[in-house]
């Protein structure tokens, strides 16, 4: 029986010697086992490959090899990371077959850093969702309420921590796609500045605003997961070369004198009572601990969700036009070029990633890319300047994660617009780059997870992290599932 | 150009072709929709004062490219391994050039 199911656990007792990778596998397999067949959080497993990696890393201990960070921690990789010789879906019938030739870079990374990696989780086709519901291959399910999403994209990675099947997971967040799952499923979840993580073979969607980034049962865990993937990777031109500073450390550090702006925008209308009770009591807490709090405005923040769905619409329209049916992937036979392109791409494509690509389109066609893109891109510079102005006055900024808790399974899907809003507090940090942090507060009294988002400044993970830590130490447990 | 203009099931077709989907006319009518009621939606990106507001093109200034060296890459076997048809070393599609004409 392994008590302590966290990265920095784990990791430390196999480094030690007092758990063999093995014997954690093996509780992995018997966890995935037990929970998945009703959470649906994995679409592909590979149990063979996951005691081959675990009685690799014990035989480098045998050895005398001093081992990596994540030594023997079982890591759950959202179906979007091109995984060699596993198949690589993005949740999307026109991949369903595709076994990428390669490993995404931070793939590479979790090997390096002797990590276990037991499978591919269910996501929002082309990460194109907030509730992981628009998968073709089923949605996954909340593991605090089954009749429950447990939001998207990433919502098979949340619900693999959040489900107890692994103490940490890769997710993608282009406008919330890690944060909203976590704060969903009460978990913590990390997007970090935009290029602080390569994306070389990350299944592209709106290039300038994807990232990768971690899910873990804790925030130490995260700091950890995020150490070993980031820093620059020449095979992704748009990765930064700042080093990469101690996270873990900074899990440590006192928040005393930290100055934490409350933007008036992110409680207003449609802010649940609820989680907004509880994102104010985590606030008073962090106040308690020698925080100032100070009142910040972030105006344009009204305009983040337009903003959003024209911007990222365009990118996917341009990214999704390599899935052609010529080099990998589904093929619907047809006599001509053409009518193969169509019906391939009719076949293998859902409805919610036709209707972003014939909006994308749209907004890039003659005649209305002044109107909506350009319009877009200029509105973008002023949600990116709201955010520097404020961080004149203020270190990092708190807020709600989602303005909900967990919605039912059915209840957004008919209204594509309903679905988009859902994301208005996570997009503004996603348009400006910026890193964002999701940590599990109070829940509801019904037991639904909440999250705080903790927004810093450009390649300041380190502060989110000590945000983090210092508000989860006053939020012991009050997420078990 | 008027954005206030709602796409109607004639843009929608249109912007289907350029997108190589093809939708049926139900699909296609309910697409028109939507994606008028999200168009409608984003014209309120139309209230705010953006002259003299540069655009944000990407969030990466000062792309660092990697020395233009020859590295090791996917061998040709690879790189064909998942395509749908290969023909004589090469990707194969349907053909699309009459000979002869």
């Amino acid at each position: 029986m392994i008590e302590t199911w966290t990265v920095d656990a784990l990791a430390g007792k196999v480094q030690r010697g007092e758990l063999r990778a093995v014997e954690v596998a093996e509780a992995t397999i018997r966890r995935i086992d037990a929970r998945d067949p009703e959470l649906h959080a994995f679409l592909a497993r590979s149990n063979e490959g996951l005691m081959e990696q675990a009685r690799a890393v014990d035989d480098k201990r045998a050895k005398g090899v001093t081992l990596g960070p994540l030594a023997g921690v079982p890591i759950a990789l959202k179906d979007a990371l091109c995984t060699r010789g596993m198949r690589t879906t993005c949740s999307s019938r026109i991949l369903e077959n595709y076994v990428p030739p390669y490993d995404a870079t931070v793939v590479e990374r979790l090997r390096f850093a002797d990590a276990l990696l037991p499978g591919k989780t269910n996501m929002d086709e082309f990460a194109m969702g907030s509730s992981t519901e628009h998968s073709a291959f089923g949605p996954t399910r909340n593991p605090h309420d089954v009749t429950r999403s447990p939001g998207g994209s990433s919502g098979g990675s949340a619900v693999a921590v959040a489900g107890g099947m692994t103490p940490a997971a890769l997710g993608s967040d282009t406008g919330g796609s890690i944060r909203q799952p976590a704060a969903l499923t009460g978990v913590v979840g990390f997007k970090p500045t935009y290029g602080r993580v390569s994306r070389f073979g990350l299944i592209a969607f709106a290039s300038s605003l994807d990232q990768i980034g971690p899910f873990a049962t804790d925030v130490r865990g995260a700091a950890r997961v995020l150490g070993a993937i980031a820093g620059r990777d020449p095979r992704d031109a748009t990765s930064l070369g700042e080093p990469v500073s101690d996270y873990n450390a900074a899990c440590g550090e006192s928040v005393r004198g930290l100055v934490l702006g409350v933007p008036e925008e992110y409680f207003g209308d449609g802010l649940d009572p609820e989680v907004e009770a509880s994102i104010r009591s985590a606030i008073r807490g962090l106040e308690r601990d020698g925080c100032s709090v100070k009142k910040v405005r972030l105006p344009h923040t009204g305009y983040a969700v337009a903003t959003y769905y024209v911007v990222a619409t365009a990118e996917a329209s341009s990214n999704l036009a390599r899935f052609d049916g010529v080099r990998f992937g589904l093929r619907v036979q047809a006599p001509s070029l053409r009518e193969m392109y169509g019906r391939t791409r009719d076949a293998g494509f859902g409805m919610e990633v036709k209707r972003r690509i014939l909006l994308g389109t749209f907004v890039l066609s003659a005649g209305y890319y002044d109107a909506y893109y350009l319009k877009a891109q200029k509105v973008r510079t002023l949600i990116r300047r709201d955010f520097e102005a404020a961080f004149k006055e203020v270190d990092a900024i708190v807020s709600p994660t989602s303005p909900t808790p967990a919605f039912r399974l059915g209840e957004k899907t008919a209204d594509p617009l309903a679905m988009y809003l859902n994301d208005i507090y996570t997009l503004p940090a996603s348009l400006a780059g910026l890193p964002s942090l999701s940590v599990p507060v109070a829940p509801t009294k019904s037991g639904l997870p909440i999250g705080l988002q903790i927004t810093t400044p450009l390649l300041r993970e380190d502060l989110a992290l000590r945000i983090g830590a210092a508000v989860e130490a006053s939020h012991a447990g009050v997420n078990e599932p | 150009m008027a954005p206030t203009q709602k796409i109607d099931r004639d843009a929608v077709l249109h912007v289907a072709k350029l997108s190589c989907l093809s939708l049926g006319e139900a699909e296609a009518d309910a697409m028109a929709r939507e994606l008028s009621r999200i168009a409608e939606y984003v014209e309120k990106l139309g209230e705010l004062d953006l002259a003299n507001i540069p655009p944000t093109l990407g969030l990466s200034e000062g792309t660092e490219l990697r020395p233009d060296h020859v590295t090791p890459g996917l061998s040709h076997e690879e790189a064909l391994a998942a395509a749908p048809e290969a023909t004589a070393g090469a990707f194969a599609v349907p053909l699309f050039l009459e000979i002869g004409r």
